[in-house]
């Protein structure tokens, strides 16, 4: 193209300026629309607009009367103006030596007069133009001049501010990103930390139930000590991370605040040295069963009253717990922990919250600990829309008090059985787990409790076992190669069609994990590094489910009572009859079905519908039902198969209890 | 009062057996529709009680037998395990005088009997 207009002596820097803004083929904006009526106003001009230049066209970024979005370069006016620094004004194009043959002087816009300012960058690059424009001659004022290169001013300034926010949102972009990493990356820390800290304290554990000399003893004591502090540690520092990036949920369930309370109690007890005394008292007037986060109140308490025994050498301490308000719905309380020690320096009290401070700074020497528990207690009171408070008296001793609102329940607490762990007998357990050093201490730990441990490399192999041998129990890793613990739990639970117990196990302790496991269909959680006696105790928690489902059927004799007439010598024929004939008829039933029998299926359900209708066992009647109608229609679904399967299994149940009568 | 039962679920027929004895009836019971045909065909009844799916000889089997072979008016209740049976039997009258649907009450088992003896007397 034969560019016969001037080209600005620092075109391609001046052209970078321009690119920077972004401004080229943007939307419509009301900032410089409002500029361009400014202009037409003040300079009383039918035509006006706000553009900039590129290589090769003037694009409007606002215009009256120009009714283009572009045009080409070298028929652009303010190609002269860009290479100015003041406003260029032509009062009469007809007369301008540079401007009368234009064609959009003879022809095109019918330009007359022009006036064009530059807009300059901050860095001094001509990028565009604010210009007025009429049709006839005319000769603006020093005023409108002025305002000409003020409004131009203030477009510069509007893209400025335009190009900053866009700096500032990418910043903030990168800077959520470098949260989201810093969270991720605690998590995976903490993963990897918990990861070689769950053998050390389990091999620990295992070393210390050996015979050891007291020297030893006292070496693995030590060990364990320092075990256990470090996964305090790191199990803070995952909670604060959490409740920085706002992923700490509080729970809302009913849970029996008096016994939480007796618990935490007894359970800091053990800490405590012989000339403190420890102290619970309880408001007479508070309620057993609230609503609310159970694990969060046991960890606010736990860090207060530790943090009490702690500092406490000499007198008591003391934790009350009082209701001080209740509505309809809910209570207030107010719990205090109120200790003897050595107190808090009336300068430190108000940062006593803060992060990483301790009462001197010594404390961090004399007693350890990582200077975070307060400013999670803080943070969970907090959450729960609580409030957090210290008095303290150097020497004397310090009180802790916190109030809390629950919502009232309603729910009467189910009693949790426990069995005894010879309850459980000979369990056979299927743990899958990819680390080899994880699977040993599972192993030796499982075998210390009797039971029988079968290790699956992985998910996949896991299920291949399952569908080979019987299991009592699954223990799951989540983070497996091949395919993780949900994968497989659903895939047991969904294509297995079995409600064989399983016990998530991990160490990643990430939001809502848990919440992951119930919903794919585990029944327990157990964080790792693992104790034995939370391990147990969950084998005991989802194998004791599994005995309460048993026990929950609660035979209801009304009916053959009615027929008997109380005659108890009758009811135990009927009931011996039933324990000798209805597991056969159950096996033949099993078998029927696997030969896909309908006829045989039909006859057997038809004829145990009338046992289980005599010993009121209405769920397992319609079980029967439906199976007796899939046979007849002559088709076997995965349903008929499931009833067959929960028949089968009721029936065990069944004959179970009537055996102990 | 003499009162046959045919039902092939043991349990069922052990029970309405001892609670009609209890209440003073004389009982013959038989799992097997042939057998209790058979007796039928021998004994003088004065109730028949059938379940009406026995292996054999169905309890509809029995009803038409009794009432076009033997000709005999003697009441006979019969035993359905499901609504369906229910109805067929509903719109099919092979002569019984009562259905009574299963899980069967064992009073009012007895309020229908005790009504079908009386109306015969």
């Amino acid at each position: 193209m034969n560019k016969n207009y001037p080209i600005p002596e620092n075109e391609l820097q001046r052209l970078a300026a321009l690119k920077r803004y972004n401004i080229l083929d943007t939307l419509p904006d009301d900032a410089f629309d409002d500029a361009t009526r400014l202009v037409s106003y003040i300079c009383g001009v039918p035509i006006a607009h706000i553009s900039f230049i590129d290589e090769d066209r003037q694009w409007f970024k606002s215009e009256i009367g120009v009714g283009v979005s572009e045009v080409p370069r070298e028929i652009s006016f303010c190609n002269y103006t860009i290479l100015d620094t003041e406003i260029v004004e032509i009062n009469d194009t007809h007369v301008n030596e540079r401007f009368k043959d234009d064609p959009n002087v003879t022809g095109g816009f019918n330009v007359r007069f022009y006036a064009g300012v530059p807009l300059t960058t901050p860095d001094g690059y001509n990028i565009g133009t604010l210009c007025a424009v009429d049709h006839v001659v005319k000769e603006l004022n020093d005023n409108q001049r002025n305002a000409l290169s003020i409004i131009a001013k203030h477009v510069i300034a509007q893209l400025e501010l335009g190009t900053k926010n866009n700096q500032l949102y990418t910043q903030r972009k990168i800077a959520e990103r470098a949260v989201l990493a810093r969270d991720s990356f605690l998590a995976n820390m903490s993963h990897e930390i918990r990861t070689p800290l769950n053998a050390i304290i389990g091999f620990t554990d295992l070393l210390a139930q050996t015979e050891l000399d007291d020297t030893q003893r006292d070496y693995i004591g030590s060990v364990q000590i320092a075990g256990e502090n470090l996964l305090l540690i790191v199990n803070d520092i995952l909670d604060l991370s959490k409740i920085e990036s706002g992923n700490l949920t509080i729970e809302t369930e009913s849970f029996n605040l008096k016994k939480t309370l007796k618990h935490v109690y007894s359970l800091l007890k053990v800490k405590v040295q012989k000339e403190v005394e420890f102290n619970l008292f309880l408001d007479a007037e508070l309620p057993d069963m609230v609503i609310g986060d159970q694990g969060r109140l046991n960890q606010i308490l736990v860090n207060l009253i530790g943090n009490a025994l702690k500092f406490t050498n000499e007198g008591e301490v003391t934790v009350s717990v009082k209701k001080i308000e209740e509505t309809e719905d809910s209570y207030s309380f107010k719990f205090s922990i109120k200790d003897t020690g050595i107190g808090i320096p009336k300068d430190k009290l108000e940062t006593i919250f803060e992060r990483f401070t301790q009462g001197e700074e010594s404390t961090t020497r004399t007693f350890g600990g990582t200077g975070l528990g307060l400013n999670i207690v803080k943070q969970l009171v907090e959450l729960q829309k609580g409030e957090v408070h210290v008095k303290s008296t150097l020497n004397r001793g310090s009180e802790f008090f916190f109030t809390l609102s629950y919502k009232k329940s309603d729910t009467e607490e189910t009693e949790v059985k426990t069995v005894s762990k010879n309850d459980l007998g000979h369990l056979k357990i299927l743990l899958c787990e990819d680390n080899v050093l994880n699977q040993k201490l599972a192993k030796s730990v499982i075998n210390n409790f009797g039971f029988d441990l079968d290790i699956a490399q992985n998910g996949e192999e896991g299920i291949e076992l399952l569908s080979q041998k019987k299991y009592d129990l699954v223990l799951m890793d989540l983070q497996m190669p091949v395919k993780d613990g949900y994968q497989t739990t659903e895939y047991i639970r969904n294509e297995m069609n079995s409600n064989i117990p399983i016990i998530a196990m991990t160490a990643h302790s990430l939001v809502g994990e848990q919440e992951r496991c119930y919903k794919v269909g585990m029944n327990a959680y157990v964080p790792k590094p693992f104790k034995q006696a939370i391990l147990l105790k969950a084998i005991k928690t989802v194998m004791s489910l599994d005995n309460d489902t048993h026990h929950k059927r609660i035979i209801d004799m009304s009916f053959l009572d009615e027929m008997s007439g109380g005659d108890p010598q009758f009811k135990k024929e009927m009931i011996g009859l039933f324990i000798d004939k209805i597991p056969n008829q159950v096996t033949q039933l099993e078998e029927a079905f696997k030969k896909t029998d309908y006829d045989n299926v039909k006859k057997l359900a038809h004829n145990m519908k009338s046992s289980m209708d005599i010993f009121m066992l209405q769920d397992l009647s319609n079980c029967l039902s439906i199976i007796e109608e899939e046979a007849s229609s002559g088709e076997f679904t995965a349903e008929t198969l499931d009833k067959v399967n929960i028949f089968s299994c009721g029936i065990e149940e069944v004959v179970k209890i009537l055996k102990e009568l | 009062m003499r009162i046959i039962v045919a039902e092939d679920n043991d349990i069922l027929r052990k029970s309405l057996s001892f609670f009609l004895e209890s209440k003073g009836f004389s009982i013959d019971q038989f799992s097997d529709g042939k057998e209790a045909l058979e007796a039928i065909e021998k004994e003088n009844y004065d109730l028949i009680l059938t379940d009406i799916n026995m292996p054999g000889v169905s309890g509809m089997e029995i009803t038409q037998h009794v009432r076009e072979n033997l000709k005999s008016d003697i009441p006979v209740i019969i035993l359905t395990s499901s609504g369906v049976e229910q109805t067929e039997l509903d719109s099919f009258d092979i002569g019984a005088n009562e259905f009574i649907a299963k899980p069967v009450s064992p009073a009012v088992l007895l309020v229908r009997i005790n009504k079908l003896l009386k109306t015969r007397i």
